[in-house]
């Protein structure tokens, strides 16, 4: 059955045409990466208004190659002109930069891109052969669960505000309340519309997302005007050729490094919401730690590139995982591609993989493919990329505006989505003016109608809320959602305050009830481990007179800085 | 409001949309038959959030008295944010003007309005600036129109359909 799946999926994907589109988006993909400034996300959002016509293969997979071309486009600019292209790649450029200076861009660029190809063949491998196996567990997800699972994805965003924690909270809320605006399917009513027509239908989530992140990142980009009339990347005339040879043979002897940051970046893409902003940056930290030689990295040490490149490409493959397995996306870029989905008339949700095999499969492949195209890209069209780049912030943005204008008009033939580019397009750029960040906002609008959908079967099938507490994986995810609440503080003062001693082992100790009341040898296995590794911990803290170490404290902003 | 700072101001705007929202909730018809209302869940969403701008306000006091008091004028706003001020200004007009002027024109108008007002203006400059706009709009209606069919807003200046 599931060579069958794959078979009928690999069928699509390969099709000239889908191929052609996937090139197309691996292009686009890499120039966004490319141009600081331009995120990934924006880029894969303003391929919505095209995509959103397609098949749900043909869009979706030109999704992936954007991603994927967008996730190695930012270390050229990186690398080139020490400006990281998307913060995916801020930890390239700490070695890529002065490897450059030194002398030694094509070698430089070469690890870049082969370790970015290393790293997304892990990370698709990974998504291809756990995203089945966890999602095999998301069968068992009753709606008590999955609504809190909801609530998890949603606090665990909100708590990577660090201290602004109950901002984060207010814009997930925000987010679940504009979704509930208008049209109610479940008893077809239309609500909280204020006697205004057109919002009785409620907000179309394209406008919605676009506005938000295309649309509030362009004015943001162009608020100085120095820097709106200056050219993207200056300096570009320079002609590299990639040292394909060179950096493969030094990416197989680091193949330990490239392994490790590869793991790093799965697990971060795995977690909700934590993104390869994180893990590039965290990768780069172990492999220097790891080095026999610290010293030189910062230098333009070859293992400094690797590190972070490898681990944000298979990011990607681990925030697949967790928004294909259990509905829930683990980046702002994966809650786009799930609006995507809906789009499509897909409902994202834990069964999506059971239900949908075929689609599911096609996925694994596109974005296995992507890595091979995104190779070929860089190799050919580097120097393309690089001309590109010459061209001013201020003409990108007036142009990439009314496209999103005619975008969003084309998606319903509705005026009124524009005006809602409009409104979602000031509040995103008020939003981040005024220190609210805006992935909880869009996770909020992307799973605001499963959570209102989960709840309402809930509540039909019982009106008993304690179920919410009886049942062992909506306890698992609430205990969750309450550790990651309380998770900013705990990162604020740890090191620094007694209780932070306790924070982990409380957290193992809670989170291993919910696993014993599943009653499976397994996983009560685990829920021992769990247990004895909080005893353990707690032990640890006793011996030492629960001192608190503030040299225990792994600070990576220090790190950043001095590199 | 000279004594309030800028999170004060934003969290009792937040409460005042969000109390907007909760009364606007009892104009949603009751259902007899339905397990569980249609104004239900917007209360489940807005009752924490109620909560959570309250705590936004008592965190904004607390920051108060750390503040350094430096007042913000509206003209030093104008000035700092008159890029994108202009932007949703110009965009604002856009949207307005579309539907009589018809997409590919008022899309025209609006990249050169932009594309002259934040950047360049010497000769040189403009003539870019229309070749731009010409370009990127035609090309992108064109995409649309012909391609995708998608049937833009055709204004009553210029026929097309």
């Amino acid at each position: 059955m599931i060579i069958e799946n794959i078979g009928l999926a690999a069928a699509q994907v390969f099709e000239f045409h889908n191929l052609g589109l996937m090139l197309i988006g691996v292009f686009f993909g890499i120039i966004a990466g490319a141009i600081p400034g331009f995120t990934v996300t924006m880029a894969v959002v303003l391929s919505l208004p095209f995509t959103f016509g397609m098949e749900p293969v043909s869009g979706l997979s030109t999704m992936l190659g954007i991603y994927v071309g967008g996730l190695s486009g930012g270390l050229i600019s990186g690398m080139l002109m020490g400006i990281p292209g998307t913060p995916a790649s801020v930890a390239t450029t700490f070695d890529g930069f002065p490897a450059v200076r030194n002398g030694k861009a094509g070698y430089a660029l070469g690890l870049g891109v082969w370790s970015s190809f290393f790293g997304g063949l892990f990370g698709a491998l990974v998504l291809a052969t756990l995203a089945p196996s966890i999602a095999l567990i998301g069968l068992e997800f009753e709606p008590w669960a999955v609504f809190s699972l909801i609530i998890f994805a949603l606090t665990i965003t909100a708590s990577l505000a660090g201290d602004n924690m109950v901002k984060g909270l207010i814009a997930g809320n925000f987010g679940l309340l504009f979704a509930a605006l208008g049209a109610e399917e479940i008893n077809a009513i239309d609500r909280l519309h204020f006697g205004i027509e057109e919002l009785s239908a409620g907000f179309a989530y394209l406008p919605v997302l676009i506005g938000l992140f295309a649309f509030s990142q362009l004015l943001g980009d162009i608020e100085d005007p120095k820097v709106a009339k200056a050219s993207l990347m200056e300096k570009t005339d320079i002609k590299v050729k990639i040292e394909h040879w060179n950096a493969v043979r030094t990416i197989a002897r680091s193949w330990v490094n490239v392994l490790r940051s590869s793991f790093i970046g799965v697990f971060i893409g795995v977690l909700p919401a934590a993104g390869s902003s994180i893990s590039n940056i965290l990768a780069y930290d172990q492999a220097k730690k790891a080095s026999d030689h610290p010293e030189t990295f910062g230098t333009g040490e070859p293992q400094g590139i690797i590190a972070p490149e490898a681990a944000n490409n298979a990011t990607a493959g681990g925030a697949l995982t967790t928004m294909m397995a259990l509905g829930i996306p683990g980046s702002p870029l994966c809650a786009i591609m799930l609006g995507a989905l809906l789009i499509h008339n897909v409902v994202p949700s834990p069964v999506f993989i059971s239900e949908q095999p075929v689609l599911a499969y096609a996925i694994f492949t596109a974005f296995f493919v992507a890595h091979f195209m995104m190779i070929g890209m860089q190799t050919f069209a580097l120097n393309a990329f690089l001309y590109i780049t010459r061209v001013p912030m201020y003409t990108m943005a007036a142009v990439i505006l009314v496209y999103c204008a005619i975008g969003t008009f084309a998606l319903n033939n509705s005026p009124f989505d524009m005006w809602t580019l409009f409104w979602f397009g000031l509040l995103g750029y008020l939003m981040k003016k005024f220190g609210f960040p805006l992935a909880p906002v869009i996770l909020g609008v992307v799973l605001g109608d499963l959570a209102e959908l989960n709840l309402n079967r809930a509540w039909t099938i019982s009106e008993d809320v304690s179920l919410f507490v009886t049942q062992p994986w909506s306890l698992f995810f609430l205990l969750l959602a309450a550790f990651s609440t309380l998770f900013p503080w705990y990162q604020k003062f740890r090191g620094k305050r007694t209780w932070t001693l306790a924070f982990m082992p409380l957290m193992l100790m809670c989170l291993s009830v919910p696993l014993f009341m599943m009653n499976t040898p397994i996983r009560m296995g685990i829920g021992i481990v769990m247990i004895g590794l909080g005893a353990w911990l707690l032990w640890r803290s006793h011996r030492t007179g629960w001192a608190v170490d503030a040299a225990d404290t792994v600070e990576h902003k220090p790190t950043i800085e001095a590199a | 409001m000279g004594s309030l700072n800028k999170d004060t101001v934003i969290a009792v705007v937040l409460i005042a949309i969000t109390s907007v929202f909760f009364w606007e909730t009892f104009n949603i018809p009751e259902l007899g038959y339905a397990s569980m209302g249609s104004e239900v869940w917007p209360r489940v969403i807005m009752t924490p959030l109620l909560i959570l701008c309250v705590v936004y306000l008592v965190q904004s006091f607390r920051k108060k008295a750390a503040a350094d008091g430096k007042s913000v004028s509206l003209g030093t706003v104008i000035s700092d944010y008159r890029n994108p001020i202009m932007c949703f200004v110009i965009f604002f007009v856009f949207l307005l003007t579309v539907e009589y002027l018809g997409m590919l024109i008022a899309g025209v108008l609006l990249t050169f309005i932009l594309l002259t007002a934040i950047g360049n203006r010497t000769p040189k400059a403009l003539a870019l600036h229309v070749a731009i706009s010409v370009a990127s709009v035609g090309l992108v209606w064109s995409l649309f129109t012909f391609v995708l069919r998608v049937y833009l807003p055709e204004g009553e200046l210029f026929s097309v359909y």
